[in-house]
């Protein structure tokens, strides 16, 4: 069976893109270096200080090769492990009165719910335009999953079930943000136009940047939970009947090709009632906004107290009727 | 073959088993880059020691004097001899493992049975719930990457000895580069790579078994097999630090080896037993029991 080596910039096992220095292949454990190779005939190599020209030796201490002359320790050549930098800034569509403009109308927007003097009552706390940061995957995934499930069960109320389905990740986008919930940055996604991608940002006066704030390695990491949960997700819609437990998944990734994004949105505070709210406007399409709004406490309360009168109306009815 | 001495001119004893060479008149270590031959591939990865020399004995001492009450005399207060550290060559193993499994999965579900017992004297029927075990078949396959399987390429070290004091923590390691092996004993690969290769694969099969195994929907599972086919397999050679020191506790018997990890200091080594204090203990616990039993017996009414 021939062993596998990996090239320089892509996992010849599972074509993951590969950092130039990377020693493995994060994703395959493929080994990634170049050996150098072996001499022509034998030779006996001495590790000089290349202050001192004395011997050196490694040093389990400084764990690095260290002059016992005149204590100059060598560098050795270690894999770089450097914070996330944004490569791509997708510039701003959306300026900040359109904007505002849309946080108008989510305010005024009707739901029974809602207070109705919300509209009027809200006033704006913050307004921040704002590049966040994320990685857009690209990958493939061959997806095994067992679980139990209502479907073909028997006496139990589960029977056992499993497969295995091929799932394809196209500019899937993975937050990497602090300041934006998991739900918020799921909704702007989809409506991103990557295409548009440049290497400056573009944007309303002001915008900040959020930073990436985790290394190389932390990312792989992180991106890599993020892709197995996704495919989790996936393989729950696989498994079939209407109840499921037990769900057991394990995702063999090929391909991962990962860039980094910073995405505009603008980010609002609104006040209503001494309580700060927050509305998120995507910034390339100010159709998409996602927020919070109050709950007027007593509509609530009308919808219960009418929920209990015409409960207990029922049962009045209900003696009557037996009488 | 003969080769001088870089640093003094000296003749170099050379051992076909070392990538070092000490020169035996000026003391610097050399590190001995030869051809290539069949099955001493060049090292791809190194790891460097992170454990000194000093903090290595007192945790060996440290770890002596923890060691059970039936080790042989002598073992707690063993002296510890020749403590060296050695670059071992070990295979890193990756794959791509499909398995097939097959199993019988049991499903619990409650019934309400009916028994008679006694009360007041009358016969009863009542009932109760039980946990019945409904069973059925399951099979699939699963997918996934084997890799950090690490096995011993040294004749001198056996697997399960390297396996005692693991894990090594593989994202410290290093391109290989000679000035990580300055100073320091390093071996040359003595066992075959289609020996690692078959130790490697093992291990990956143990670790896989018990993925399958965890991979099992149900309450309940029997009659698991599974049959793994591997693919792209890859072994790369790697030095990995270790300290290997005697510990003499008896002048007439052969001292008892441990090994540590030199990158996280965990240590192991087979502690000899004592069959005297064993049978003793054994004899005194029957004892012990027999005495109970005896004065059970003479308080009976």
């Amino acid at each position: 069976m021939p062993l596998e080596t990996a090239t320089a910039l892509a996992c010849r096992r599972c074509a993951a893109a590969l950092e130039r220095d990377d020693l493995r292949c994060p994703i395959c454990g493929l080994a990634s270096t170049a050996l150098a190779p072996r001499p022509e005939k034998s030779s006996a190599v001495l590790v000089r200080c290349k202050s001192c020209r004395a011997v050196v030796a490694y040093s389990a201490v400084d764990q690095a090769p260290k002059c016992a002359y005149c204590g100059a320790v060598a560098e050795v050549e270690t894999p770089e492990d450097p914070v996330e930098q944004a490569q791509a800034f997708l510039p701003f569509h959306v300026g900040n009165d359109q904007a505002l403009e849309t946080l108008r109308g989510f305010l005024a927007k009707r739901s029974f719910f809602r207070p109705a003097d919300l509209s009027a009552k809200a006033s704006l706390a913050e307004l921040k335009a704002l590049w966040w940061p994320a990685w857009v995957c690209n990958a493939k995934a061959l997806v095994s999953w067992s679980a139990d499930s209502d479907a073909g069960h028997r006496r139990s109320d589960w029977a056992p079930h499993s497969g295995q389905t091929e799932l394809v990740f196209r500019n899937l986008v993975l937050s990497a943000a602090r300041g934006l919930s998991d739900p918020e940055t799921r909704s702007l996604a989809p409506a991103y136009d990557l295409s548009a991608a440049a290497a400056a940002p573009k944007g309303p006066a002001g915008a900040l940047t959020e930073q990436f704030d985790t290394s190389r390695s932390g990312a792989r990491r992180r991106i890599h939970e993020a892709l197995e949960a996704r495919a989790a997700e996936h393989a729950r819609g696989e498994v079939p009947g209407s109840r499921s437990r037990n769900l057991h998944v394990a995702a063999l990734l090929t391909g991962l090709e990962t860039s980094r994004y910073a995405l505009p949105a603008y980010v609002f505070a609104y006040r209503y009632r001494k309580k700060l709210y927050r509305v998120v406007v995507h910034g390339q399409d100010a159709q998409v906004v996602i927020g919070k709004a109050p709950i007027s406490g007593w509509r609530v309360a009308a919808v219960v107290a009418a929920g209990v009168l015409a409960l207990a109306a029922a049962l009045a009815a209900v003696l009557l009727w037996r009488h | 073959m003969n080769l001088r001495c870089d640093s003094c001119g000296a003749q170099l004893v050379l051992e076909s088993e070392r990538r070092t060479a000490l020169c035996p008149y000026c003391g610097s270590t050399s590190i001995v880059e030869r051809p290539p031959a069949a099955d001493r591939p060049n090292p791809a990865f190194a790891m460097g020691f992170a454990v000194p020399r000093d903090q290595v004995f007192a945790k060996a001492r440290e770890w002596l004097a923890g060691r059970t009450l039936f080790a042989r005399s002598g073992v707690r207060r063993a002296a510890l001899e020749g403590i060296q550290g050695i670059y071992l060559p070990a295979y890193l193993y990756s794959a791509v493992a499909h398995a097939d499994y097959e199993a019988e999965i049991g499903e619990h579900y409650q019934e309400t049975e009916t028994y008679q017992t006694q009360e007041n004297g009358k016969t009863v029927t009542k009932t109760r719930q039980v946990t019945r075990t409904e069973w059925r078949p399951l099979s699939g396959r699963l997918s996934e990457y084997v890799a950090d399987v690490l096995v011993t390429a040294s004749k001198g070290l056996p697997n399960a000895e390297l396996e005692a004091v693991e894990p090594f923590d593989l994202r410290l390691l290093k391109r290989y580069q000679p000035a990580l092996l300055s100073g320091w004993i390093a071996e040359e690969p003595s066992l075959t790579g289609a020996q690692c290769l078959e130790l490697a694969r093992g291990e990956a099969s143990q670790a896989l078994e018990k993925k399958v195994r965890e991979f099992m929907p149900g309450d309940e599972v029997r009659s698991l097999s599974h049959r793994t086919e591997v693919a792209q397999e890859s072994l790369d050679l790697c030095l990995v630090p270790v300290w290997v020191m005697a510990a003499r506790y008896d002048q007439q018997q052969p001292p008892m080896r441990i090994v540590v990890n030199g990158q996280s200091g965990m240590i192991a080594g087979k502690v000899p037993l004592s069959w005297i204090k064993i049978t003793l203990a054994v004899l005194a616990a029957a004892a012990a029991v027999g005495a109970f039993a005896w004065l059970l017996l003479q308080h009976k009414p």
